[in-house]
């Protein structure tokens, strides 16, 4: 055929108008609209998540219609690198059609992702499956809950990815039903002020209740950072990738880091009784500003969070004196400890303990606090006995009873801590130390060197070959 | 041999049993307990106790302390081997020493190495002072397994089972929390040396599976559990509610009905167990036999305060209740009648938002059969929590009553939102509610009963009275796999 191997320019036009539609340049009205909510575009966040030059989009373009090649709607999905490092990442775009899951992409970015082993972040504001498919019959629901996603597809494909690969999610503004699922899915969620999250949103409570709720009524973040459903409150959406950016920093060791200007203060940060703040303990035996804190306002009297230490990624528990119940641990923290060392074992990362353990605590319904052990007291004692992570523990002041435990795990045949120190203000109800069976007791001053002595002597756990568990959601 | 030395040790001994210790033994009974001794001969098969440590004692001389206080060692229940260990009160209220933490500590090697069930009574006031080692016998370092290791190391490998009959403090207390299963005399106490709670307290905590009246019942209670996980029957008989079933559920779609009778109607006579009945209690868990098979059922409550709807501690019983059929390989049947999970201001404060994902994260892991009978309703995600996905991991069987009403929210729910102009505008509430009634007629009249059938949302939409044979039927071509390898361990709340 004459000319058969010239491509007419037309097709390859043709996908070019079609791109630009979905662009933002494309929709400037829309994006003046997002901005003018203070959001930035789905396009936009990605542009800001992922290294420039090495995104690759997937799905700009829908299918074929009557009238040329249709743009995807309702979100945009990626595959790019972070520092370096590859990543999957989707957004919804409140301002296309409502939103989505992401362009429709996602179920293929999801098996990329597992069989790549490459960790995902999701931007996930919306408000679940869209209103407009409950007047549809329950074959196509579910036909169009497996093309836009939302359906049984995602909850396996996120349930499989679970303690397999790195999972974050950044919600700002509403996040309800379906949305609020995907993320609470993922290890790690940062969320901006006035952002609201709910199992089911403003309409789906009007109708089971009769009132409607705005979203930051029904589920302000500002609670659930206080309950736990949230890693991470920010102010705005950069604040929030760039929080995403160092979470996911910490999957990698850097080849060395520099000691805190705090660590010649360390003596004097413990006094031998009464409050002290233990984050100034745990900055001083840090890398210099490393720490970073996973639900600080969430069961406050354990302090969780991952830091570097000559540049390895480790996890830091510890207690927290100056809690309003002295460190204590109740059901709460017990969760927050149990999920923190599941979150540990999962990707690999060695844990050091800092105990300043008095008590375990019941909360009682009116609010009391009491003595005493329920079940969750016992979920971190499994997770640390089950872990295969290097965990070295420093006694700094009190522990007393079983408290110890959930820090450190038990330790007797198996799984003993890889090196379990006290200092010398160590307080446990016995005069002996040597009975406790510390494997030395060290000047505060001597217990970084200490720590990275010992780290040194480990590898970083290369990535399982195999899921152990998953990491649990809570 | 001397003959003297072999009277010795005989001798030495028989000092231990309730027969040399009348007085001890009369003080029990005075306070409702049984002996340590009368405990385990309930709970074992006749004669089958064979004993650890009987003449093990702090010192030489400490004829006050028979066993040192525990009695330990391996036993039959059914023919199938037991370990059991009970601390005695009547040795220091049952405290916990070095040498009686040697003793439980050996036998629980026994159950880790042949993942036999273990069985403690565990009521003993924590610490024996000045006996600093015991306790909770950590930091020994050396190369023995420590009691709370063992415990740990059993989750998921070997049943543990803890009875609490008397108070259990400390040491004695964490015992009961590190159990897989819990059972309580009502009159017991749990906590520390300066606070207590009583067992209904922890109940409602999800601490305790069962509170009961006295130990009699709770040693029963124990042999119903271990049942479960040490065999299958060859075959079972329908209770005598399986032949009303169908009229459990209430002509006026509306109206709740209690699941219980359902799960009564589908397991065999007298086979069913439930686990923590009054924690969580939009969510049933019991243990079940279908034609002799032990299952675990998981089903919505319609009755409950939620009307069925799943707030976050119904999914941690729910996600706990897999892992644990799972980890001994018991198959699963959901009875599913969800109106989806607890939405609202309060179910937030609970932490719904990331609980719920727990149950999805247990159901996509699990590697037993899954049997799905959906009741009535199947609402937005609800119904998908209790089946699991459909893809790679789909339920071995979906049935459907002819009662099953889907959507992808409540039918009113959803009436209300697509009519709600209307609705608004009307007149009257009386009026509003004919508005979103009516349409929510309509919506179900589209999928609901046979036709979810006929668009194969289900492999059948049957007679409730089949369901039973149907399930049973297909339960008949697994058979339970021996575990050789331990996957995974068990949560515990």
């Amino acid at each position: 055929m004459e000319g058969g191997s010239v491509l007419d320019q037309k097709l390859i036009d043709a996908v070019y108008e079609a791109r630009q539609q979905s662009s933002d340049a494309g929709r400037p009205e829309a994006v003046a609209k997002v901005h003018a909510g203070g959001h930035l575009t789905a396009r936009e966040r990605l542009a800001a998540l992922l290294d420039p030059g090495s995104e690759v989009e997937f799905g700009t373009l829908e299918g074929k219609g009557d009238r040329g090649w249709v743009p995807t709607r309702g979100g945009v999905d990626f595959v790019g690198t972070i520092d370096g490092h590859p990543a999957v990442a989707s957004s919804t775009d409140y301002s296309d059609h409502g939103g989505g899951y992401g362009a429709g992409q996602l179920g293929r970015l999801f098996t990329l992702a597992h069989q790549n082993r490459w960790p995902v972040v999701l931007f996930s504001d919306g408000g679940g499956s869209r209103a407009q498919w409950l007047d549809q019959s329950v074959a196509r629901f579910s036909r169009l809950q497996a093309r836009y996603g939302g359906g049984s597809g995602f909850f396996e494909a996120l349930a499989a990815l679970a303690g397999w690969v790195p999972l974050a999610a950044v919600i700002s503004g509403p996040s309800f039903a379906g949305h609020a699922t995907l993320a609470a899915f993922c290890d790690f969620i940062v969320s901006t002020r006035g952002s609201a999250i709910g199992m089911g949103g403003p309409p789906m409570v009007e109708a089971a209740f009769g009132t409607r709720l705005k979203p930051v009524e029904l589920g302000p973040v500002k609670m659930h950072e206080q309950v736990g459903a949230i890693e991470l409150l920010v102010d705005d959406e950069r604040s929030a990738i760039l929080a995403v950016r160092a979470y996911l920093s910490y999957y990698h060791d850097l080849p060395s880091g520099k000691a805190s200007s705090t660590a010649d203060s360390i003596r004097s940060l413990v006094p031998d009784q009464g409050a002290y703040d233990m984050h100034r303990v745990i900055a001083a035996l840090v890398d210099e500003g490393s720490f970073f804190e996973l639900r600080p306002h969430f069961a406050v009297s354990v302090l969780t969070g991952f830091a570097r230490m000559e540049g390895r990624s480790v996890g830091i528990l510890a207690n927290q004196p100056q809690s309003p119940n002295g460190g204590a641990i109740d059901s709460n923290a017990a969760d927050k400890t149990a999920r923190f060392v599941q979150l540990c074992e999962a990707y690999g990362l060695p844990m050091v303990s800092l105990i300043d353990a008095p008590d375990l605590t019941i909360r009682l319904e009116d609010g009391t606090e009491q003595p005493g052990m329920t079940r969750h007291h016992a979920r971190p004692v499994r997770a640390l006995h089950h872990r295969t992570i290097p965990l070295i523990s420093i006694q700094i002041r009190k522990g007393y009873g079983f408290a110890p435990a959930l820090l450190s795990g038990i330790g007797t045949a198996h799984r003993l801590p890889l090196l379990r120190l006290a200092w010398p203000t160590a307080e446990l109800g016995v005069k002996d130390l040597y009975s406790q069976g510390f494997d030395d007791v060290v000047d505060p001053a001597e217990t970084r060197d200490r720590i990275l002595r010992m780290l040194r002597l480990t590898r970083r756990s290369l990535p399982a070959q195999r899921k152990r568990r998953p990491r649990d959601s809570w | 041999m001397e003959r003297r030395l072999i009277d010795e040790a005989v001798a030495a001994r028989s000092l231990a049993y309730d027969a040399a210790r009348p007085q001890a033994v009369a003080s029990r009974h005075a306070d409702d307990h049984l002996t340590a001794r009368e405990r385990i001969a309930a709970l074992c098969d006749d004669g089958s106790f064979v004993e650890y440590g009987v003449q093990a004692q702090a010192r030489a001389d400490a004829s006050d302390a028979p066993a040192d206080g525990l009695v330990a060692g391996v036993a039959r229940l059914d023919g199938w081997p037991v370990v059991i260990a009970s601390y005695d009160h009547t040795v220091y209220r049952g405290t916990q020493s070095t040498i009686n933490q040697n003793k439980i500590e050996r036998v629980l090697f026994l159950c880790i190495e042949h993942r036999w069930p273990l069985v403690c009574f565990a009521d003993g006031e924590g610490d024996r002072p000045p006996d600093q080692q015991g306790g909770f016998g950590m930091w020994t370092g050396g190369g023995r397994i420590g009691l709370f290791d063992g415990l740990c190391e059993l989750s998921g490998w070997a049943p543990t089972v803890a009875v609490v009959s008397g108070t259990s403090l400390d040491g004695n207390a964490a015992i009961a929390m590190f159990s897989d299963f819990v059972v309580a005399t009502a009159a017991s106490t749990l906590g520390t040396a300066t606070a207590r709670l009583p067992a209904q307290v922890h109940e409602k905590m999800g601490d305790i599976d069962r509170v009961v009246e006295d130990e009699p019942t709770a040693i029963e209670v124990v042999r119903r559990y271990l049942r479960y996980f040490l065999y299958d029957l060859e075959s079972g008989d329908p209770s005598p509610a399986a032949g009303t079933i169908a009229s459990v559920i209430p002509e006026n779609r509306r109206r709740a009905y209690d699941m219980r009778k359902v799960i009564e109607g589908l397991a065999d006579a007298d086979s069913v167990l439930e686990l923590r009945p009054n924690w969580g209690t939009s969510m049933v868990t019991s243990l079940v036999r279908m034609g002799g098979r032990a299952v675990g059922i998981f089903a919505n409550q319609p009755l409950s305060r939620l009307a069925g709807a799943i707030d976050s501690d119904a999914a941690d019983k729910m996600s706990r209740f897999i892992e644990l059929c799972d980890a001994y390989h018991i198959p699963l049947v959901s009875l599913i009648d969800s109106p989806g999970f607890h939405i609202g201001p309060e179910a937030e404060r609970g932490g719904i938002a990331r609980h719920h994902i727990r149950t999805l994260l247990a159901i996509e892991h699990r590697s037993v059969p899954l049997y799905c009978v959906q009741i009535r309703k199947a609402y937005g995600l609800g119904p998908l929590v209790m089946r699991g996905s459909w893809g790679h991991l789909p339920p071995e069987l979906r049935l459907a009553w002819p009662t099953v009403e889907t959507g992808g929210m409540s039918l009113e729910g959803a009436a209300y939102l697509l009519k709600r102009k209307e609705i608004l505008a009307a007149k009257t509430p009386q009026e509003a509610r004919a508005i979103r009634d009516a349409y929510a007629e309509t919506l179900r009249k589209r999928e609901s009963g046979i036709r979810a059938g006929n668009n194969f949302s289900f492999d059948e939409v049957i007679d409730p009275g089949q369901t039973r044979d149907r399930i049973i039927a297909l339960l008949r071509l697994h058979r339970r796999p021996e575990k050789t390898e331990k996957l995974t361990f068990l949560d515990t709340v």
